[in-house]
């Protein structure tokens, strides 16, 4: 018989009795070492000075507090426990939305109160089971090693066939990570042709449209939903192939129906109010970003773009006569939080301020001229770049507080940074008719694609002196830059210095200043770590 | 559609009530059980103490039902399926009901095809049945009480079997009605049925949906329940 009794445990609940009641069950059950926690952000510093073994982890441990969920995320996200480790959900019911916003970090078991001992010790010794014999699979997970964790699926599976239903999930992240994009389609194809599992669908689904095959990805989600009405991960992927469609009427309805389900998502809160605000739907905008800043104040997935969003969604609500006490109050708290919690981010902190004025205009301009002020000296000398959505809100909001200048110029750098992508050519027409700045990316931005064309044909000498003639334009555009950056490297050797290396390096380092939002982030970084050798 | 919207509202009121109660009822067996575990050995058996767990397991399944009926009504009941070890899972089941077999002196046993070691269903629902049937297995049981898995025809079959008088015979004719729902009559055996026919159609394959069968027999000679999962 296989023993947890020598292991260590953590129990995690905010009521006592119940503390004391499990402890004593498993004192009962012969387990010595027990530790105990009353709240979540307690365990999660329990655990990063002791790996546990078991974790016995109640869901909700009072309003305002993290949740179990959270506790686990958080674990997960920064590694404090193994993979070996036995993570078990106590519940006082199999609440929905509790059990669906689990699709990512799911508890190794859910355990419903009451349970009596025997309950308790059957599950603890199964769970140890479990893991025992996908002990090689779960060592090869805290390795993050995926062809590791192929490799211990098919001896599993070689071992004894039987099993390979547990392998399944483990397969298909592995592949994933490695970037096997056939092999993982076959594998979800094979998986969802023998039986419906929702995370096949979502998984699938995903693929197809990281490869840009839009429309199969539609019908993946279609077909999903049809099966499983219930989950809201479908949903997510559904309204993220709505949006890619241009259709964000459609992606918010999708949202809303997710929501419904499944009210405790702090990011899918944020989008739907993104969405809502694209939508002009400011009604549905701030109750959606209220409810991202509420949840998000415990989760790791706070996002201050969440306050900003709640209170640019209040403003666009008011009505011409101003702002009433309540709603001003309400914008006041949430940019407050913004400013105090992101003291050294300049972005943050001029985007705070222009909100702030901007609901003051009509109602306070002393206070709104004063603020605008502060932001302008902020400004004045930011390196960081905004993204192209923040920067647009900027210039308008500058604009609106009569300091059309200074608008100008934010435009001006927003499309040196952006201007070759249209979208954001298409906003900034929005904002102004200076033809001086509608025009000013298009000489560079067709360089950087004779640029590209030269670089497929190999010869690297011609594509370089086009790349620099593009930046020399435009020296902060993000995307010549990388491009620059690349051919650069290509073919050199970075440990020894040269001359490439140096101007690699220097427009790299120029357009670090990118926001880790940004899609091409990423790709910055893998630059980055070639070039400088991290 | 006005009466439809005071018809959900009632049995939202009753469905929020039922919530409380189960949460209650936890609390209640939670402080029993703490209490029971400082009273002197000799003093925690008895007749009495049988009769509260096994009450207390049968107020518990009512209300899981109760709220899961609730969920069905409205829609909201979600599917979650997933990969289940069976032993494990029957296992569980069992413990949960440990102290009742005892106090009742009802040996519970269980059985599973070795070649076909996991099953394909909803854990929270199938054991929200299996909780249920277990309950009223255990009422009629004289002394023994086993659970049968095995595979027939590509489909998963769990079967509850009892050494008790079985079925009476007009039920076992009437199942069907009771699964639809057109016997209301019956008490809480009869919305036992039609829950688990629910909760067993919800489980599909390839256009084949589950579904539940009552007999007498078995192994054990008393009622048979079985629960078919594609």
């Amino acid at each position: 018989m296989l023993s947890y009794h020598q292991k260590s445990f953590l129990i995690v609940d905010d009521f006592s009795d119940f503390r004391s009641s499990v402890r004593s069950m498993l004192r009962e059950l012969g387990v010595k070492d027990v530790d105990t926690a009353d709240t979540g952000e307690q365990a999660l510093k329990m655990c990063a000075q002791k790996s546990y073994d078991f974790i016995l982890q109640d869901f909700h441990l009072g309003d305002g507090k993290k949740n179990g969920q959270q506790v686990l995320e958080d674990l997960m996200m920064e590694k404090l426990i193994s993979h070996e480790a036995v993570f078990v959900m106590v519940t006082a019911e199999t609440s929905q939305a509790m059990v669906l916003s689990a699709l990512e970090h799911e508890p190794d078991a859910y355990l419903t109160k009451p349970f009596n001992r025997s309950g308790l010790a059957q599950r603890l010794e199964r769970l140890e089971q479990r893991k025992t014999l996908l002990k090689p699979i779960l060592q090869a997970l805290d390795r993050g090693k995926p062809v590791e964790v192929l490799n211990a699926c098919i001896a599993l599976c070689k071992q004894d066939i039987r099993y390979s239903p547990l392998c399944l999930r483990y397969r298909a992240d592995a592949l994933r990570d490695m970037n096997q994009n056939e092999a993982l389609e076959r594998l979800y194809d094979s998986i969802i042709a023998d039986r419906p599992l929702p995370w096949a669908f979502a998984g699938l689904g995903k693929l197809l449209f990281k490869r840009g095959q839009v429309s199969q990805a539609k019908g993946v989600y279609e077909k999903a939903l049809k099966v499983f009405p219930m989950m809201p991960a479908l949903y997510d992927g559904m309204a993220d192939v709505l949006v890619a469609e241009g259709d964000t009427k459609g992606a918010q309805q999708v949202l809303e129906e997710a929501i419904r389900l499944s009210p405790l998502a702090v990011r899918r809160q944020a989008l739907l109010g993104k969405l809502a605000m694209a939508n002009e739907d400011f009604e549905t905008a701030s109750r959606a970003y209220r409810q991202a800043v509420n949840q998000g104040a415990q989760s790791r997935f706070k996002d201050p773009e969440s306050n900003l969003g709640l209170a640019h969604a209040l403003i666009s609500k008011g009505s011409e006569r101003g702002l009433d006490t309540r709603t001003r109050l309400e914008i006041n708290t949430t940019l407050s939080a913004v400013a105090k919690e992101n003291p050294t981010d300049p972005g943050l902190q001029i985007r705070a301020r222009l909100m702030k004025a901007t609901s003051l205009l009509l109602n306070d301009a002393e206070t709104a001229e004063k603020l605008t002020e502060q932001a302008l000296m902020r400004l004045d000398g930011m390196e960081q770049f905004m993204s192209p959505e923040a920067a647009l809100l900027v210039a308008k909001q500058l604009q609106m507080l009569g300091q059309a200048e200074a608008g100008t110029s934010m435009l001006k750098s927003c499309a040196e940074i952006y201007g070759d992508d249209p979208t954001v050519m298409k906003d900034i027409a929005k904002l102004t008719d200076d033809p001086t700045i509608l025009s000013s990316s298009n000489a560079a931005a067709d360089l950087n694609r004779q640029g590209v064309r030269v670089y497929k044909t190999g010869n690297l000498v011609e594509a370089r002196e086009v790349f620099r003639k593009a930046l020399k334009m435009q020296p902060k555009n993000i995307s010549i830059a990388l491009n620059m950056a690349q051919s650069l490297l290509h073919g050199t050797d970075t440990n020894v210095p040269s001359a490439e290396l140096e101007e690699c390096r220097a427009c790299l380092k120029l357009v670090g200043m990118m926001p880790d939002t940004d899609a091409r982030y990423p790709r910055y970084q893998k630059l980055k770590s070639k070039a400088f050798g991290e | 559609m006005n009466q439809d919207e005071q018809a959900l509202d009632f049995s939202t009121v009753i469905a929020s009530t039922v919530h409380d109660m189960k949460n209650s009822l936890a609390m209640l067996m939670q402080a029993h059980s703490q209490w029971l575990a400082r009273l002197p050995e000799a003093q925690r058996q008895g007749p009495e103490q049988g009769v509260i767990d096994f009450e207390f397991a049968h107020l518990n399944g009512m209300l899981v039902q109760l709220l899961g009926l609730y969920k069905l009504g409205v829609n909201q009941m979600p599917l979650q399926p997933a990969y289940h070890e069976l032993d494990d899972f029957i296992e569980a089941q069992l413990a949960a009901h440990q102290e009742v077999f005892a106090s009742r002196g009802i040996i519970a046993t269980y059985e599973v095809d070795p070649l076909s070691p996991l099953g394909f269903f909803d854990r929270e629902l199938i054991a929200s049945v299996l909780g249920n049937c277990i309950n009223n297995a255990i009422r009629y049981a004289r002394e023994s009480l086993l659970i049968t898995v095995s595979d027939e025809a590509g489909q998963l079959v769990l079967s509850i079997n009892d050494d008790g008088d079985g079925y009476p015979a007009e039920m076992l004719e009437r199942q069907s009605d009771y699964v639809q729902g057109i016997n209301h009559s019956s008490g809480s055996t009869g919305l036992g049925l039609y829950f688990a026919g629910r909760i067993a159609a919800l489980h599909q394959r390839n256009g084949v949906g589950g579904r539940t069968e009552i007999r007498n027999g078995g192994p054990l000679g008393g009622g048979v329940f079985s629960i078919y999962l594609p």
